[in-house]
């Protein structure tokens, strides 16, 4: 990997710090570990949840931090308001934008996006494979769409953002396609998954622009999280 | 439905935008300030329509472009026409057909509107401004050079800031997969992995290209460093040869555009697909588009071209305001010859159509800075 220095930059690069774009919730928390080793720490309110501040300095004054949801890290990262990012790859499938690079996998935030029914309909008549159209409710409308089709299927949507699980309970749709963990949530409403559509982890994303007009700066940003993260790969591979 | 809202008479059909004082004059200043430097290089100019035959337009290195393309019937001959995307095709047709007969190289400019069924992300403009230049004839790095340099000195007339071009060599990535012997699903993934810079998903699907790859992957960025990564790497004679001619039109773009900040990306092959060898994508610091963008094909006939196609509707984004003409105001019963001179020394001038009214509130109602008071431009307010 080379990194020029910025001696060799003929053209001075815009002063304003980069954004980082980070999710709410279950990644961030994943993620607060590996920000700590690359040596990002944002500003005390960060952590604060009653702060109603959005952007964040960090203690590299070439780094701002924002807090947005998960679904919308690639959103702000794909327009550019965020160089970097870090988002799920769910959401990176979800949205496919061409203008987003994903350079890093990160390794946390493990889980899959898969299709779950209620327990009571498994192996009747309603396997989704004999049918021309289903009804899915999901938080994914492109992926299931894109999934059913691979296979033949047209997929009429339910889109939900929440509470998924409730759909085929109260006879919204056959089937959901949802984020599964631990499969507890499943489990507890009576649903089951039947079949995994994919591995989910937590990439380091990038603005395909940012990254061809500041090479210097963001390259040296993907290398700090490269560094940070080569470690923990190593204890996983012996442990 | 009975709850529909009144048509409003100023919706648009997406992505088509009127465009305003003073943008749409800075614009067409903008075309004009590309077209005179084109000029002076001696690329002369060729205005083609804007609706072809779908099978000319789309033929050739034009059918790369097919999927992006309007199309409509002629209900005279009842032919499909379609609505050129992109101009390049059309000038390669042209030299093909037209000027065939000219010596090469044969130096070619044009400036229109293109159109496009969605633009890259699915919204966005979908009319489109193009102003290039095509280069049809020798293959050699100093062509690719030549298009670079006229590109930087038309940003650089325009005082546009922060200039960088993305070369790249697509064809280096599908060689590299050829040797390695991906065909079919494996290698639409491993194109993918590849174009979205995911690494993870190259390591899985690589094979024993992977190590490679990922390192070709890690290279962009500035120009030096990417072709000292690219020429410490192990590559099989075939896709040698394309790294070199790579480093070839950097070493000419340098040699003749000293200063020049030009990035590679080895494995980068994204763009009109109709391109055959080195690639070119202009950016400019803090601008979330592209410029511009060209590269090497191969023209109707196989003819080498190659050319770059700038876009004025983006430069102009990133470009600063030009000063515009300073309007003076002239009252009922100015002499011609007072406002031919004022205009003669760059001024706008805006006359009274009716004697009466209060010539200096009409002058501050139409936005006028001066007003002629006794054969003389004065400030409204100040005088």
């Amino acid at each position: 990997m080379t990194v020029l220095s910025p001696a060799q930059n003929p053209v001075p690069e815009t002063d304003s710090p980069l954004v980082l774009a980070l999710p709410k919730g279950r990644i961030l928390k994943a993620a607060a570990p590996l920000l700590h080793t690359a040596g990002i720490v944002p500003g005390p309110d960060f952590n604060d949840e009653k702060s109603r501040l959005l952007r964040f300095e960090t203690n590299d004054p070439g780094v701002d931090v924002v807090r947005v949801r998960s679904f919308d890290v690639a959103t702000f990262v794909a327009f550019g308001g965020a160089q970097i990012g870090i988002c799920g790859a769910d959401v990176l499938m979800e949205f496919d934008y061409p203008e987003i690079y994903a350079p890093l996998d990160l390794g946390i935030g493990g889980c899959r996006i898969s299709i779950a029914q209620p327990r009571d309909r498994s192996g009747q008549e309603d396997n989704p494979n004999r049918l021309s159209q289903v009804r899915v409710a999901t938080k994914y409308p492109s992926i299931t769409r894109r999934h059913f089709a691979a296979r033949g299927i047209n997929a009429s949507i339910v889109h939900l953002h929440g509470a998924m699980e409730l759909a085929p309970v109260l006879d919204l749709s056959h089937l959901i396609v949802d984020l599964v963990d631990t499969g507890s949530t499943l489990r507890a409403n009576g649903l089951e998954e039947t079949h995994t559509i994919a591995h989910i982890t937590s990439r380091l994303i990038v603005n395909r622009t940012a990254l061809k007009t500041q090479p210097e700066r963001i390259t040296a940003l993907i290398n700090r999280f490269r560094t940070a993260l080569a470690p923990a790969q190593t204890r996983d591979q012996q442990s | 439905m009975t709850d529909d809202p009144p048509f409003n008479p100023a919706l648009l059909p997406a992505g088509f935008v009127d465009r305003l004082p003073p943008e749409a004059e800075a614009e067409a200043a903008g075309v004009e300030t590309l077209m005179r430097v084109f000029a002076a290089h001696g690329y002369d100019r060729v205005t083609p329509p804007l609706l072809e035959f779908e099978e000319t337009l789309l033929s050739g290195s034009g059918s790369a472009v097919a999927e992006q393309t309007f199309r409509l019937m002629d209900p005279d001959t009842r032919r499909m026409m379609a609505l050129r995307p992109d101009m390049t095709p059309q000038i390669a047709r042209i030299a093909a057909t037209r000027l065939p007969d000219v010596p090469r190289p044969l130096r070619l400019a044009y400036a229109g509107p293109c159109i496009l069924m969605a633009s890259n992300r699915g919204e966005g403009d979908r009319q489109i401004s193009q102003a290039g230049i095509e280069l049809i004839g020798p293959d050699r790095p100093e062509a690719d050079a030549e298009i670079v340099a006229i590109a930087a000195e038309c940003l650089a007339t325009l005082q546009v800031r922060g200039v960088s071009f993305d070369l790249t060599m697509p064809s280096l990535t599908t060689a590299l997969l050829d040797t390695g012997g991906f065909d079919g699903q494996v290698r639409g993934t491993l194109m993918r992995a590849l174009d979205r810079k995911d690494a993870a998903a190259v390591a899985r699907h690589g094979g024993e290209l992977a190590p490679v790859l990922i390192r070709l992957l890690h290279a962009a960025g500035p120009a030096r460093g990417a072709l000292a990564e690219l020429a410490a790497v192990d590559l099989p004679p075939a896709v040698r040869a394309l790294s070199e001619r790579l480093a070839a039109t950097v070493a000419a773009i340098e040699a003749r555009v000293p200063g020049i900040r030009l990035t590679v990306d080895p494995v980068e092959f994204r763009g009109w697909q109709y391109h055959t060898g080195v690639c070119v994508s202009v950016y400019a610091a803090g601008q979330r588009e592209e410029l511009g963008r060209g590269g090497r094909y191969l023209s109707n006939d196989d003819e080498p071209a190659c050319g770059l196609t700038l876009r004025p509707d983006i430069i102009l984004r990133a470009a600063p305001a030009l000063p515009s003409r300073v309007r003076v105001f002239l009252p009922w019963g100015t002499p011609a010859e007072t406002g031919a001179a004022l205009r003669a020394g760059g001024y706008a001038t805006v006359g009274a159509l009716a004697p009466d009214g209060d010539a200096r509130a009409e002058a501050v109602m139409l936005s006028c800075p001066l007003m002629v008071v006794d054969g003389q431009a004065v400030p409204v307010d100040g005088a």
